[in-house]
């Protein structure tokens, strides 16, 4: 009978040890502000032992060595993983403290931020403060009147163009990187030819990919004026009259004029770049890239090409048109005021004048703030300033709750269409429909 | 086939002590004495039963009630079927469902038949050939998905090995993952030319064991090689068959490395499956609800397809 | 009868040419990984593709003619991108983690699977074939249905972010009670009498008896168990939020870089995760395929 005593209770511990363990919350709250700051952050540009997380890491030990007491947690978390890494620990209630996130960008949903997983940081700051910061720049952090982060760069998208191959065709570049439709047209079929005389095309004159939450390609749908959704965010407006015949014309390049490769169009982003940058291959003449593609080409000793900066080319608008972005560190919900307050002020810390002047130099990004662009960070550096000029003509991708699903939509029709499986028409108006269902909730 | 019949039965010491018990009328002291008295019993399967609950069963539980409710992260609502009708009235659901079957019904019979000729060539060999090429069908199978992904990915890329093997012959480069017309067969050429090593293994151990008697007496008849193949060795492999073809259909309903780590579904959502699906409902929408609701769906398919199998080919086999 | 002789032989040589076409195809995705993986450093992107890489080409003639520096010049830049994953990039931290895990998991399955496959075939007590049955049905619930209540499990347990959570759900895989159970019942059960006669206790008779006798089916149990958690890699990638707890799959998908693929690098890690897998295989086939055809057959 005792055994049985002590089976049963060897039993019930075990049930207990489970359903105990299961609903405790493992998270241990800090105390006061002295403790532990958990933060993520992702690959910058690499100093000479080829440390990415180097940046961060000087950072981190110059704050905790000016406050005793706090500690910070570096996790390193490669970019194509951050979104996805971010949204398990957000289900698992387990996010970080502080990390780099681009509220309008995929990796948080703005249906999480509606939820209060990201903490609203508008009391720390004051209007002088907030007067340093270039107004897109802020615009991209606030949603419903509230800012949501702190912005520490902005960047843009642009046309990158191998200069060497333009001389190899005796080709001339756009002038100070201007071209209509037309032009542009003329000198790609001009860059498109037979380098080996093998009766085979093997050099391209553009070439570009297609994929959920990338938007290299994107300034050409809009480049005769249409955007993807209306000014509300409401209404899907890329199956206008202009954002048709922009896709035609797009398309065009592949189908008509044969100026690209087959890849065109596809999912296979490294590839591009290597089609881009590789000095084994440099098989295309042209790509546009965000603007962290110019420090790659630039400084990276793989990849140094002789290029230039070029806009997208211009539409019936009579303007060029590009895809900008910021990139900030946003802080996750905190239960402790004070650890709060420490928190964000080490996202000062990171992202104050001097920090955003570095990573203009370094990382090929622009300054989300004023001061930092006062100090001159592209006085070298012509590729930079050419692209920073562009930033006037930058349009967001939209804000909507449910962008990303409508995103998914989108590109998959756009891929469909450079596959030359659809009509521009067609894809468009499919897209429009499938994302109707994610506009109206 | 390696059972051993006639054991004594472990019940027979048990079944006598019981007799001494009978008088006891309270059902629970009756459990509780039929636990103390197996104590070992259940002692030797605590550890594995605790894994087991904490890691399997309550986890599947849990994706039950998820299917339920929408997930949110500071309060989760009970939303009735709501999931399982955007299951079904979602715009990727069908889409999806139609890949998996594609996929499935090209890749599961391909292979088991490939398997099939493989150990049958295999068979007749000394046994040093027979060792070499079950290593060789084997050995891809395993390194891991992601390893075997990654190189047919490069073999694929419009620079890759197969390109220039058409390039030989004189085709035209083809856009192997990159056009909606040859992506899923592209994936589907991939889990073809990966040999069916299991399947091989499995026939050639059938084939060990189908007794040397029967093709005497077939070749007493006067039967050639390939009526014996087909009138003796065939009907005999049919439990492996069985088992290859379940399996594989359970296997195959789930593809989805493959997918994830070579085309993302693309291009558009030509090679979209369910269980790519599921991991996009999942960890990209972070609709949890749904995609439980998605996952439970795909189950309750397998189910119906291995049923299905199981009586269609389970004529006369014992299982 | 020279006829039908000829025919025979006829079709052996076409059973062998089917056979090796077919393993040649088998085994050219491999092939291609350690090509790719040795090529110079500027030649996996050529066109034509290197079928045999420089190295095994022009190695042994280059010594041989006495040329010795250039040999070994192109040996090093074979070599450079397994060499720049061992020294820039954490891999032999990423490769100890998987061995340490692989070998953990699989010790702590055979322990538990054959406890639990021994009284599940030898003995009987009330609620065996209920628990047996709602084990073995889990088996055909797709792992991806788990995935999302197993991360808050983790976490709530506290034991993300350790390696822990990538050795402990493995031990609840259901696959190896099945396969011990199976094995097991082939141990007469005159033997378990026996020895209980003798006095033994019940856990002296698993570990003096059952042990030694289940050994084969613990090698097969032992080998597929580390075969799966070494190329396991949905999961890790889930659950491991630091590069020094990367596994090697993770650590592979995290070199894929999205924006510098690297084909030469990318190869040259998968062949280093792929060759303990193909030494293992090539060591104890005998018992990968005794696993397959116990597993494969009735119960």
């Amino acid at each position: 009978m005792k055994k049985n005593v002590l089976l049963m209770s060897l039993l019930a511990v075990f049930v207990l040890v489970a359903v105990v363990g299961f609903f405790t919350p493992a998270q241990v709250i800090a105390k006061d502000w002295e403790g532990k700051i958990v933060v993520w952050d992702a690959p910058r540009w690499p100093d000479e032992n080829d440390d990415r997380f180097h940046w961060m890491k000087s950072r981190i030990a110059e704050f905790e060595a000016a406050h005793p007491g706090v500690e910070i947690e570096l996790v390193e978390v490669p970019w194509a993983e951050l979104g996805q890494k971010l949204n398990i620990a957000i289900a698992g209630m387990d996010w970080p403290d502080l990390a780099p996130v681009d509220i309008s960008g995929g990796a948080i949903k703005l249906k999480q931020l509606e939820q209060g997983v990201i903490e609203p940081l508008d009391d720390y700051f004051t209007k002088d403060e907030l007067a340093d910061f270039f107004p897109g720049a802020l615009e991209a952090y606030t949603y419903k009147e509230h800012l949501y982060g702190i912005p520490s760069s902005m960047t843009v998208h642009a046309m990158l163009l191998n200069l060497d191959i333009f001389e190899e065709r005796g080709v001339e570049p756009p002038v100070n990187g201007k071209w209509t439709w037309d032009e542009f047209v003329e000198k790609m079929q001009k860059l498109t030819f037979d380098r080996d005389n093998d009766g085979k095309i093997d050099v391209y004159g553009f070439s570009t990919y297609i994929m959920p939450g990338y938007y290299e390609a994107w300034p050409f749908l809009m480049m005769d004026g249409a955007r993807p959704l209306s000014e509300d965010g409401e209404e899907y407006t890329f199956d206008s009259p202009e954002a048709i015949s922009a896709l035609e014309k797009f398309a065009s390049l592949k189908f008509e004029y044969d100026v690209s490769p087959m890849e065109m169009g596809g999912n296979d982003v490294g590839g591009c770049f290597q089609a881009f940058a590789n000095p084994e291959l440099r098989t295309v003449a042209v790509e546009p890239w965000a603007s962290w593609a110019i420090a790659s080409v630039r400084n990276n000793d793989k990849y140094q090409t002789n290029f230039m900066v070029a806009e997208y080319p211009i539409g019936e608008t009579g303007q060029s048109v590009t895809v900008g972005g910021s990139g900030g560190f946003v802080v996750f919900k905190q239960s402790n005021k004070d650890k709060k307050a420490v928190v964000v002020e080490f996202a000062k810390f990171i992202s104050d004048t001097e920090q955003q002047y570095i990573f203009a130099t370094e990382y090929g990004t622009f300054p989300a703030r004023k001061s930092s662009q006062e100090m001159g960070p592209f006085a070298d550096n012509s590729h930079m300033k050419r692209a920073s000029e562009m930033l006037q003509y930058a349009v967001s991708i939209p804000k909507h709750s449910n962008w990303p699903q409508i995103d998914e939509r989108i590109q998959a029709w756009l891929q469909l269409v450079l596959n030359g499986e659809k009509s521009a028409k067609e894809a468009l108006e499919n897209a429009g429909e499938e994302a109707a269902r994610f506009l109206n909730k | 086939m390696i059972f051993i019949k006639g054991q004594i039965n472990p019940t027979e010491v048990g079944s006598r002590r019981r007799l001494f018990r009978r008088k006891e009328k309270q059902p629970t002291m009756h459990l509780l004495k039929q636990i103390g008295k197996h104590k070992w019993d259940y002692l030797f399967l605590l550890p594995k039963f605790s894994v087991f609950l904490v890691f399997i069963a309550l986890p599947v539980v849990w994706a039950f009630v998820l299917s339920f409710q929408e997930y949110q992260i500071f309060d989760t609502v009970w939303v009735g079927l709501d999931n399982f009708k955007a299951v079904f009235t979602g715009d990727l659901f069908y889409k999806a469902l139609w890949n998996t079957f594609r996929y499935t019904l090209v890749v599961v019979p391909s292979q088991v038949m490939i398997a099939l000729i493989l150990a049958s060539l295999i068979n007749p060999l000394n046994r040093k050939a027979q060792t070499f090429f079950r290593a060789a069908y084997y050995l891809p199978t395993v390194t891991s998905v992601v390893v075997i992904s990654m190189v047919w990915r490069w073999m694929y890329n419009s620079r890759g090995l197969l390109n220039y093997i058409l390039s030989l012959v004189g085709v035209d480069a083809i856009n192997w993952l990159g056009s909606s017309n040859w992506a899923l067969t592209s994936i589907i050429m991939m889990a073809i030319l990966t040999p069916p090593g299991v399947g091989v293994i499995l026939y050639l151990a059938a084939m060990g064991s189908i007794p040397e008697s029967l093709y005497e007496a077939a070749r007493i008849d006067g039967a050639g090689p390939i009526t014996t193949w087909w009138r003796i060795t065939l009907p005999l492999l049919k439990p492996t068959t069985l088992y290859l073809v379940v399996l594989g259909t359970i296997g195959s309903f789930q593809v989805f490395a493959q997918v994830l780590l070579m085309t993302d579904g693309g291009p558009g959502y030509a090679t979209t499956t369910l269980v790519h699906l599921i991991y996009k409902s999942a960890f990209r929408d972070f609709e949890f609800g749904l995609a439980s609701a998605q996952a439970i769906v795909l189950f309750g398919i397998v189910l119906i397809f291995a049923f299905i199998q199981f009586k269609f080919l389970n004529t006369d086999v014992e299982y | 009868m020279n006829s039908r002789k000829i025919f025979a032989t006829g079709l052996r040589v076409m059973a062998y040419c089917i056979l090796i076409v077919w393993a040649i195809i088998a085994l050219m995705p491999l092939y291609w990984v350690f090509t790719t993986a040795l090529q110079l450093p500027d030649e996996v992107l050529s066109m034509p593709p290197k079928l045999i890489p420089t190295v095994v080409k022009k190695f042994i003639p280059l010594y041989l003619q006495g040329d010795k520096d250039q040999a070994l010049h192109i040996l090093s830049e074979s070599f450079k991108s397994v060499r720049v994953l061992f020294t820039d990039i954490g891999l032999p931290k990423w490769f100890f983690n998987s061995v340490l895990v692989s070998v953990t998991a699989t010790l702590g399955i055979l322990l538990l699977d054959s406890m639990a496959g021994y009284v599940f075939a030898k003995k009987q007590f009330p609620g065996r074939d209920f628990l047996f049955w709602i084990m073995i049905s889990t088996m055909m619930i797709p792992g991806q249905v788990t995935l999302v209540p197993m991360f808050i499990l983790v976490t709530k347990l506290g034991i993300k972010n350790s390696l822990w959570s990538v050795i402990l759900p493995p031990l609840a895989m259901v696959f190896g009670v099945f396969l011990m159970r199976q094995f097991m019942k082939t141990i007469p059960t005159e033997l378990i009498e026996a020895a209980r006669i003798d006095g033994a206790s019940e856990f002296k008779t698993y570990w003096k008896i059952i042990i030694p006798l289940s050994k084969p089916a613990l090698a097969t149990l032992g080998i597929l168990t580390f075969m799966s958690v070494w190329n396991s890699f949905l999961w890790p990638l889930i659950v491991l939020n630091k590069s020094y707890l990367y596994t090697l799959p993770v650590g592979l998908k995290t070199l894929q870089d999205k924006n510098l693929v690297n084909y030469g690098l990318l190869m040259s890690g998968a062949a280093i995760s792929a060759i303990p897998m193909i030494i293992v295989f090539l060591f104890f086939q005998r018992y990968f395929i005794k696993g397959l055809t116990l597993g494969g057959l009735k119960g």
